[in-house]
């Protein structure tokens, strides 16, 4: 099981950048950033290459924070892609809660991290589909 | 099981002898001070016979106390005098009482008293996180300690590093806090990876100072494990010792051996009847240096009609509401503080800590209200947020009638306060506060 963390923010200046400097700090890799906002607060998603040690450096510096169960498919980094994969994924009916992407490889692979509603149930219907997910091990690495 | 049994169960005809008597020799010792001689001249001490003509005599306010600074209230030659307690006063003189040596020692028995009635025994370490100094909440309770025979940690508020390092060390088994304190310091305890719950020894806690709700009660329990018992005092009486709880938990006895009460309507000053709210009024018994007759306390409570099972003859007030000073008045709708606090601790996943603000906004008034989640109930969707501040919204509008703007903020963003908490702030032009 992959892990992304959950960082409660409201919305002042250098929020974001206090949380990566606490990342940076505790000498971790931070994969991808994404942020979802009311306007008053916010949820900052952040992927690093060890989720518990980066929700242990959060809380210790007072951050609202919480670990979450991920899944992230690879697909190529060309036009149409993620429209594919999201076709898949609906023929599958599984409902992505929460989505962002960043690109692997210039021009060749990008990642695609999501939260889905049931993740057993999602995880073998994925098997069915042509999409492939990227094992824990190879996402902490990346 | 009792600290002074003959006192603590007095059938109750006895004691309202015995505040006959006590009431008598009182009034003998104000119509020492300079303020009550003038009064007493005017009013007749002789139609005062019993606790009920009390009623006859007017009441004392703060403001006289402040009125008559230094020595107006003082009854006794000055040289008698061991000790003085003063609040702060930021505008005007502060009003102080004098303590001499027999009050000294009546008040460390009655905190003796309340101490032993929550069960701590001699073999308790005590730890004190109240302040000490001036603030009548440290001394008191540090003196009512010594008495017991528990030993005593003068710590003091704040730097929460030390006092859990003391509670370690030591082992201790009691304390007294403030009660916004007490679930910071349990923040604390868990940022080093201890569990207040079975990492440390701690059994029981006095918590006062601060009026709070049961729901901040049963928090403070549940999140340390131990029993918390309320206190309630005022340092114009003596300070803490004035009612406690006992183990049964529902309502304070107040010590009816050393302070005759009323309950009064605090607009009209008529009294109320038992188990009705209204303002505290107290009445010294015992008291030699500074006797204060009918003074107005500002504090909403009630009788709890009724024996209590523990066996004290004493009767019970309610848990302060609030202060009848308090209440906030938004586009004429009466609020007080204690109500939202009520409302926000039943909310599973609201932490402790809120901040009211009063704003006018057009010509209106507008309740804001910011309050932390608890950190440990976060679990990473915008969905719950938005859900917990609509809960929130929407529970704080069903209790107050008033529609405010919820603020949800981060755990441990709101200012960590050393002292007592601010929970209100009114940013109107024109303070609208009052009752
Ligand atoms: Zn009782």
């Amino acid at each position: 099981m992959a892990w992304h963390l959950s960082v409660f923010v409201m919305n002042e200046p250098g929020k974001l950048e206090k949380i990566t400097r606490v990342i940076s700090a505790a000498g971790l890799n931070l994969r991808a950033v994404s942020m979802a906002s009311t306007g008053e607060f916010g949820v900052v998603r952040v992927l690093v290459n060890d989720p518990d040690r980066g929700l242990e450096a959060l809380k210790e510096s007072g951050f609202t924070a919480a670990k979450r169960k991920i899944l992230v498919a690879q697909i190529d980094d060309t036009p149409g892609a993620m429209h594919g994969l999201l076709v898949e994924l609906t023929a599958a009916r599984i409902n992505v809660e929460d989505c962002y992407g960043f690109v692997i490889e210039e021009g060749k692979r990008a990642a695609i991290v999501f939260e889905v509603e049931k993740f057993p149930e999602a995880e073998k219907a994925i098997a069915g589909t042509g999409i492939h997910l990227i094992s824990d091990a190879e996402i902490y690495r990346l | 099981m009792y600290w002074d049994r003959d006192i603590e169960t007095m059938e109750r005809s006895a004691l309202q002898r015995l505040q006959c008597e006590r009431l008598a020799a009182t009034l003998e010792r104000a119509a020492r001070a300079p303020y009550y001689r003038r009064l007493l001249e005017k009013t007749g001490v002789a139609d005062v016979r019993e606790p009920g003509d009390i009623s006859r005599l007017p009441f004392t306010t703060k403001a006289e106390l402040r009125n008559e600074f230094p020595y107006g209230f003082l009854a006794v030659p000055l040289t008698d005098v061991v000790r003085l307690h003063s609040s702060s006063g930021t505008t005007g003189n502060p009003t102080v009482i004098y303590h001499t040596k027999a009050d000294i020692i009546a008040w460390q028995d009655l905190v003796a008293r309340c101490m032993y009635m929550a069960g701590m025994r001699s073999s308790d370490v005590f730890q004190n996180i109240m302040g000490y100094g001036l603030f009548t909440g440290g001394l008191g309770f540090h003196y009512g300690a010594e008495k017991l025979g528990a030993m005593t940690i003068p710590v003091g508020p704040g730097n929460s590093k030390r006092q859990i390092w003391f509670m370690r060390e030591f082992k201790t088994t009691a304390m007294h806090i403030l009660p916004s304190y007490a679930m910071r310091l349990a923040t604390h305890v868990k940022e080093m990876g201890l569990d207040p719950r079975t990492d440390l020894s701690v059994r029981m806690a006095f918590v006062g100072a601060e009026p709070h709700t049961e729901e901040t009660r049963r928090r403070i329990e549940e999140t340390w494990n131990i029993r918390a018992f309320n206190s309630y005092g005022l340092s114009e009486m003596c300070g803490p010792g004035v009612a406690f709880e006992c183990p049964e938990q529902s309502g304070m006895h107040i010590w009816e051996d050393s302070f005759l009460a009323e309950i009064v309507e605090p607009d009209t000053g008529a009294p109320v009847p038992d188990g009705e709210c209204g303002e505290l009024v107290l009445t010294t018994l015992t008291r030699t240096g500074t006797p204060l007759l009918r003074y107005r306390t500002r504090d909403l409570t009630r009788i709890i009609p009724g024996p209590c099972p523990c066996g004290r003859t004493h009767r019970r007030i309610d848990r302060i509401r609030g202060r009848s000073d308090d209440m906030m008045i938004i586009n004429g709708v009466n609020i007080f503080p204690l109500q939202v606090e009520q409302t926000l601790m039943r909310i599973p996943g609201i932490g402790s800590n809120y901040l009211i603000e009063i704003h006018e906004e057009n010509f209106m008034d507008r309740l804001h209200v910011s309050v932390e989640m608890a950190a440990d109930s976060f679990q990473g969707t915008l969905s719950q947020l938005e859900g917990l501040q609509s809960r929130v919204l929407a529970a704080l509008r069903d209790e107050t009638g008033v529609t405010p703007v919820v603020k949800l903020l981060e755990a441990g963003s709101l200012p960590a306060a050393e002292g007592k908490a601010v929970r209100v702030v009114d940013r109107r032009a024109q303070s609208g506060k009052g009752c």
